[in-house]
């Protein structure tokens, strides 16, 4: 994007005309979601009526008063604020938004014709932002003139940014219609990125360095309310625990890609080992085990027998190059299907009924508590998939704690000095191999620990749920948030559930998608959405901006 | 001892079609120590520009002469899909993080794989099949049809052609890389990129041309697949990339024989369990399982594989 220039001189001729111009755009941008959209009042939410902005045009609205503010930011610019940057995000992400939703307004009602006054008025907008954002001549921010709130201030912006969070994802998974859908995450996309573009997300970072305690507490708190905002329905919160699973193991994932830097493309089995262990082990009729101790016991047992294979497949290979580890594993996570595919009293023993695996596991009870039965708190139902939400949300802080706490200790600086530079690490006396051996195990234990929970939660296990592409998924959840951060891996975890969930008219090209976005990735953002500053700084090297920034957050840390 | 030579036959026939594959892995890494994990893909793409020249031009002539142009058409789609991948995705990404080229190649491999799955039947202007079930692949004259038995073991025609390949491509590589001025470079860069490039090799045309050679070999291995199989699908070439990289790892990576040998080796291996191994761990449903547990053996007793070449370690 940063392709599109004008001349130095051109733009600092029209530096002047930019705010103005930011500020027009926006205005047209807000009035538009006042006109009418369409003629044909059956589409995307009603928008053909005007005067009375509903969904897409609400969006539309959003981007404009974003606009203006970065528009009167620009007239007025603070120091550490680049407002040029953040109009050029949001001017894109906006056309692009329009281009979707004209697009989309077009195929449904066979026609261009079809639209009305408003969406031309809001793409005329769009490009006036997007102009503006582009001439406006590159200023360098000055991280040293970030303003120093009280921290009871600083703690308000954060719960109120929490608070905005709760909402928006309630909000998200309210839409049912796919295109309406993909419209508001588009304009979520714009508005964080037009926000994040002006360098205020490093003043978050600098906020939340500064309020570790208040933040980990809200976000908790937004998490552990979300079961309430859905009134009892149970469609939304089984996508939830889906993303909670898939979050958890994606973590564990990480531990060993991001952290420890070993590419390790069978994770899937571990997790695979866990759910099968959790299957035995359980009171189903179809159980091959006879011995069914507690839940607590077969946790235990799964996550313990995850991190002996995670042992015995790291032993032999995580001697030789890391290329080998990543084929290894493949391999590795392909004999686990296969084996549990064949274990079926026909070929070796009866211990997993072979492809029909096990199913009719029972819900969990535990401390008498009933996870499949509907219990109401505070006037609100929560059914059987919130209870387990719960249970997950649980497991997925045991996982970030481990995940954090090995990352600031001893081990995790060992970690990332093996990542950077084997040899350079070894000569340092840094144990790589035992190091290296520990991430693989731990991460093995967290996946089989989830694996026995995703086995009660989904009520049966079956070799096919274990395939390859489950772990390239994993993988694709790890590359998309950020290797090496807990945030970037949540963010990248609930995009890569969700979307298909919600965009069913995709659903069949959901792993052409997926393949891409790898690439993608790789190419133009190998850090990640969300990523760890000192990971970036070692993806782009010759960064000044981003040095001075890492370096002010580690004066605060150190504060 | 009839069991034994049947086996013998059945597994220098996988052998030399995890051979054909594998130097494509070799080779590759050889020269950028990367792990091309799309590979695979080249090999199942082979296939389907073999079976899409057969559809367009030959529609129902099953003739000999037919062959050499079905193989031409899977070298044209396999060299076309890896000379763009490696100009559009990996070279960019020659001075990252390892990781980095690691996990586009898994992304590559997905999205070759569905892209085919999704278009193949649906591409203007020709009436493919739909690919997301197998296609049946057009069974040419003298090459398949009645099997031979030369005391009391049967041999596929198939996998005759399946050999034969082997050796012809084994003795044009042999003549490429020591013969050629090309493979010579190829030599040269492999052994120390920055001294080749002062004296003036194109180490990015080398590059080019190690992707175009693999992906040569794996066409042939995809027409022979679908020979022998009688029909191919999208998801053909992951284990057999799978397999073709063990065989790679086996037979020394970065060494070309290394490869054949391996792919040889890797093939009597898993026919021989098939047969040999007793009670229920036996049979072609472990088979699989064999052949990887063989290369985490191999990892743990030999990493430089059975012809030992240097273990480049630029880790």
């Amino acid at each position: 994007m940063s392709k599109i220039r004008f001349s130095d001189e051109a733009r600092t001729k029209h530096a002047s005309k930019c705010p103005p111009l930011a500020i027009v755009g926006g205005a047209l941008m807000i009035i538009s979601g006042l006109l009418s959209w369409s003629f044909d009042n059956r589409i995307l939410g009603d928008i053909s009526i005007r005067l009375y902005p509903a969904g897409i045009q609400l969006y539309a609205m959003m981007f404009g008063i974003l606009g203006v503010i970065l528009g009167v930011l620009l007239l007025r610019r603070p120091p550490w604020m680049s407002p040029a940057r953040g109009l050029r995000i949001l001017g894109i992400t906006a056309i692009v938004f329009l281009v979707w939703v004209l697009g989309s307004i077009a195929i449904k009602t066979s026609g261009l014709i079809n639209l009305n006054e408003g969406g031309w008025v809001a793409l005329v907008g769009a490009a006036l932002i997007t102009l503006a954002g582009t001439l406006s001549p590159d200023v360098t921010i000055d991280v040293r003139k970030w303003p120093r709130l009280s921290s009871a201030l600083e703690i308000v912006i954060i719960v109120v940014l929490m608070a905005v969070l709760l909402f928006v994802v309630a909000y998200t998974l309210d839409i049912q219609d796919g295109v309406i859908f993909a419209s508001f995450l588009l304009a979520i996309i714009g508005m964080v990125g037009g926000l994040l573009g002006t360098g205020f997300g490093g003043y978050l970072g600098f906020i939340s360095a500064n309020n570790r305690r208040p933040l980990m507490l809200s976000a908790l708190l937004v998490a552990f309310l979300f079961p309430f905002t859905q009134n009892g329905s149970d469609a939304n919160m089984s996508i939830a625990t889906q993303i909670l699973i898939f979050a958890a193991t994606a973590l564990g994932l990480n531990i060993v890609v991001g952290l420890a830097g070993l590419l390790d493309l069978g994770y899937i089995a571990f997790l695979g080992t866990g759910a099968y262990v959790g299957a035995m082990l359980s009171n189903s009729a179809f159980s091959t085990v006879g011995w069914h101790p507690p839940f607590v016991v077969v946790m235990l047992v799964g996550a313990a027998t995850a991190a002996t294979f995670g042992l015995i497949i790291g032993t032999p290979t995580l001697r030789v190059s890391g290329d080998y580890l990543a084929i290894v594993t493949l391999g590795f996570g392909e004999i686990f299907r296969l084996a549990m595919f064949n274990l079926d009293g026909n070929n070796g023993p009866d211990l997993t009924n072979g492809p029909n695996g096990i199913p009719a596991i029972p819900d969990l009870k535990l401390f008498g508590f009933d996870f499949g039965a509907e219990h109401v708190i505070a006037g609100i139902p929560l059914g059987r998939f919130s209870n387990y939400y719960f249970l997950l949300l649980l497991l997925l802080m045991f996982v970030m704690l481990v995940f954090v706490r090995l990352n600031d200790s001893r081990i995790g600086r060992g970690w990332v000095a093996i990542r950077e530079d084997e040899r350079a690490a070894e000569a340092m006396g840094v144990n790589v191999f035992g190091l290296k051996l520990l991430a693989f195990a731990v991460g093995a234990f967290l996946a089989g620990l989830t694996g026995t929970i995703k086995a009660h939660q989904d009520t049966s296990v079956s070799p096919d749920q274990f395939i390859f592409l489950e772990s390239a998924f994993l993988l694709a959840a790890v590359v998309l948030g950020g290797m090496g951060t807990v945030m970037g891996v949540l963010v990248g975890a609930t995009i890569l559930k969700l979307l298909p969930e919600k965009l069913r008219e995709v659903n069949d090209y959901r792993l052409l998608m997926f393949g891409l976005l790898l690439v993608v990735m790789m190419r133009f953002r190998p850090e990640g959405l969300v990523p760890n500053k000192g990971r970036q700084l070692e993806f782009h090297e010759d960064d000044t901006e981003l040095v001075e920034l890492v370096q002010a957050v580690h004066l605060q840390e150190a504060k | 001892m009839d069991a034994f030579a049947q086996q013998l036959v059945n597994g220098l026939t996988l052998g030399s079609l995890y051979a054909l594959i594998a130097v494509g892995y070799t080779v590759v890494y050889g020269i950028v120590q990367l792990i091309n994990f799309a590979h695979g893909e080249i090999f199942m793409i082979g296939a389907f520009g073999a079976l899409s020249v057969w559809l367009i031009f030959f529609q129902g002539n099953t003739a000999l002469w037919v062959l050499p142009f079905m193989i031409i058409g899977a070298i044209l789609a396999s060299v076309t899909t890896a000379v763009l991948m490696e100009r559009i995705a990996y070279r960019p990404l020659r001075n990252a993080p390892r990781l980095a080229p690691l996990i586009t190649a898994i992304g590559i491999s997905v999205f070759l794989q569905e892209a085919v799955r999704l278009f193949y039947g649906r591409m203007p202007f020709f009436d493919f099949p739909d690919a997301k079930q197998r296609v049946p692949f057009p069974q040419i004259a003298v090459v398949t049809g009645p099997a031979f038995e030369v005391a009391g073991v049967t041999i596929q025609r198939s996998a005759i052609f399946t050999i034969g390949c082997l050796l012809m491509s084994a003795a044009g590589l042999w003549f490429f890389v020591n013969r050629t001025k090309t493979g010579r470079g190829m030599q040269a860069v492999s052994q120390d990129p920055d001294t080749a490039r002062l004296m003036g090799i194109n180490v990015d045309r080398i590059i080019v041309v190690a992707f175009a050679v693999g992906a040569t070999l794996a066409a042939v291995a995809g027409v022979a697949q679908g020979l022998q199989v009688t029909n191919i699908n999208f998801r053909m070439g992951f284990l057999a990339g799978l397999k073709a990289f063990t065989a790679a790892v086996l037979g020394g990576i970065g060494n070309v024989w290394g490869a054949v040998v391996g792919g040889l080796t890797l093939g009597l291996v898993e026919a021989m369990a098939v047969q040999f191994i007793p009670g229920t761990f036996g049979g072609s449903p472990w088979k699989d399982v064999w052949a990887f547990g063989l290369l985490i053996l191999v990892l743990v007793f030999r990493p430089q594989g059975i012809l030992g070449a240097k273990v480049v370690d630029r880790a």
